[in-house]
């Protein structure tokens, strides 16, 4: 395993996209980073700007103004990169599945961008932050 | 009751524009109109009774599509409802927003979702469906197919 | 000289303080972990963010300068490198010339003159607004410091020389010793918070507001290099202060030294820890109103001799 790998693992920087959640899922994300989980002691650091992350983490249902703008902010993420699907409404719609506004799943959107995309699913409604913490730590582990 | 006592104030300020003035729990209140008293009630129940206007909701039923104003009196606690129905399939109504600016966006939305024109709205444009959706598709009517909108 | 020598004091000095400077970011995150009661990032954890970005593609912005925006973190880093190894030098060795803290002062201003060049390279509204931010905090907080070291010149009997003043401190006791130097260390701490971007003054790059400021645009090498060149920063600046007013790395030793380059930087991080951040007009209050009158008083005593 090259360095660069190495330290592509040890220090993986998260950028949040909403897509159209309802924020329950932003929440949850946000609170990894309390002192009760504590994700920095892994590396994990949330930065500002797409240009700077290595791991997207998207919430939300894919609403059809926001599926153009999340294809512009993978293609805006440097390669090589991750991406973490979290909440049952960004891996398949959920409840929200047949809404007028929904314009399709999130991994289809990245798939039109890039065919080769690692993705990781974290379902749950919303997915307790032990299981994101664990879904992100086992997507690194298999990179 | 002091709330009977708004609900007795309604009926005789708002006359015999009211077609029937309900309560059916403390804190609510539904005065049904017909829709071309729109502006002149919104007059006597926001300029005149000093209420605060919420919101605008819409709902399609079977006699057509019903437009609920709803004003709040913070300080007795009620939320006074102006029930109004319009016929489909144009739906049509007076605005209120040249009395109320706060109304402009909510209008919007209605008009977009439910597809009322508002006579004299100063801005009918779409609000919240993408620009790609399709004209005379209206997703919160009944008679909605998803189809329609691809 | 031997220009072979000089490159090679200049080489070692420069990857000395880079891993200084490394090891010294992970302190000031790990003691903020402690103050969150939280665990904080292993000691690694900078080694590892560098090496990670070193690996990440370079997306230049067609909107961009392209050879600005990327050659402008290089100089940055460049000047906080060559301000590291004239302060080594002086320290270790007695290599020092006339003039030569005017000489760090001037080239630790490169580092911030890199941030402003390649922010308003980088072509994004965002970008040149952090630029601009970084443009106002300079003119604030340059003043108070070179009056903090003014002050220091003058205790040291007029020498412009690192080594005369640490020869000064050597025979006559450390400058925080009296009231002038104890204003004037202050002033300049507060100053190198400014300096090093770090609350209550990280307005450049103020995360929550303006998304990553002038770094926005940046991504894999070029923003390893931004990295690098705040490290070398957050070590350079301690050991200034140290140098300047503490007595250096000489007379009490490297213990001594050292022990005060953690208190420093410990104070840094404490301050970093227990303050909100100031908009960009408070801050210029602050520094012009608040801390050039103390630094003048600071100076006024130097020079009565207290």
């Amino acid at each position: 395993m090259s360095l660069t790998m190495w330290g592509l693992k040890k220090s993986p920087w998260v950028f949040h996209v909403n897509t159209g959640a309802c924020n329950n899922c932003d929440i949850e994300v946000v609170n990894l980073l309390t002192p009760r989980f504590d994700v920095e002691r892994f590396g994990i650091q949330l930065v500002g700007s797409p240009r700077h992350a290595d791991a997207l983490v998207v919430t939300g249902i894919c609403t059809r103004q926001c599926m153009p703008r999340l294809q512009e902010v993978y293609r805006q993420t440097p390669k090589p990169c991750v991406v973490f699907i979290i909440g049952v409404c960004a891996c398949t719609g959920g409840i929200f599945h047949d809404a007028y506004h929904r314009w399709g799943r999130v991994d289809d959107a990245i798939r039109e961008v890039d065919p080769n995309a690692i993705i990781a699913y974290v379902p749950g409604c919303p997915p307790k932050p032990e299981a994101m913490a664990l879904g992100v730590l086992k997507a690194l582990e298999m990179l | 009751m002091s709330e009977t006592e708004l609900a007795q104030e309604l009926r005789s300020n708002v006359g015999e524009m009211a077609l029937d003035v309900e309560q059916p729990s403390r804190n609510n209140i539904f005065v049904t109109i017909r829709p071309e008293d729109i502006t002149k009630v919104v007059r006597i129940v926001w300029d005149g009774m000093q209420s605060r206007f919420a919101i605008v909701t819409g709902i399609d039923v079977p006699g057509g599509i019903e437009i609920l104003y709803h004003f709040v009196f913070d300080e007795k606690d009620t939320v006074v409802t102006l029930k109004t129905r319009v016929a489909k399939p144009f739906p049509e109504i007076e605005s209120i927003t040249p009395i109320i600016p706060g109304a402009e966006w909510i209008e919007r939305e209605v008009h977009d979702l439910l597809g009322v024109n508002f006579r004299n709205h100063p801005r009918l444009e779409r609000l919240i469906l993408h620009d790609n959706w399709p004209e005379g598709v209206y997703p919160l009517r009944k008679d909605f197919k998803p189809e329609d909108a691809k | 000289m031997n220009i072979w020598l000089v490159i090679l004091t200049f080489v070692l000095a420069t990857l000395g303080t880079v891993v200084l400077g490394l090891l010294s970011k992970w302190v000031d995150r790990k003691v903020t972990a402690r103050i969150h009661w939280r665990v904080g990032p292993p000691w690694y954890q900078t080694f590892a963010d560098v090496l990670k970005l070193l690996g990440k593609e370079t997306i230049v912005p067609a909107t961009a300068q392209k050879w600005t925006f990327l050659s402008a973190p290089i100089i940055g880093f460049a000047g906080a490198a060559v301000a590291a190894s004239i302060l080594w030098g002086a320290n270790l060795t007695h290599a020092s010339f006339v003039g030569d803290l005017i000489v760090v002062v001037y080239v630790l201003t490169l580092p911030s003159l890199a941030i402003i060049v390649g922010g308003m390279a980088s072509g994004s509204p965002i970008a040149a607004l952090g630029a601009s931010r970084e443009m106002k905090l300079v003119f604030a907080f340059e003043l108070p410091m070179i009056l903090a070291l003014v002050t220091v010149i003058l205790k040291a009997q007029g020498t412009l020389a690192l080594d005369g003043i640490l020869d000064y401190q050597a025979s006559n006791g450390m400058f925080i010793g009296s009231v002038s130097g104890v204003i004037a260390f202050v002033v300049a701490v507060l100053s190198a918070q400014a300096k090093l971007g770090l609350v209550p003054f990280d307005i450049a790059e103020a995360e929550t507001e303006i998304i990553a400021g002038p770094f926005t645009e940046y991504s894999g090498p070029s923003l390893a290099v931004f990295y690098l060149m705040k490290a070398v920063l957050l070590a350079v600046l301690p050991i200034l202060l140290v140098t300047v007013f503490w007595g250096g790395f000489r007379g009490w030793g490297l213990l001594w030294g050292t022990l005060a380059y953690v208190l420093v930087l410990v104070l840094f991080v404490l301050i970093r820890n227990t303050n909100p951040r100031l908009r960009i007009d408070q801050a210029l209050k602050f520094f012009w109103f608040g801390l050039t009158p103390v630094s003048i008083l600071a100076v006024v005593l130097a020079g009565l001799g207290y």
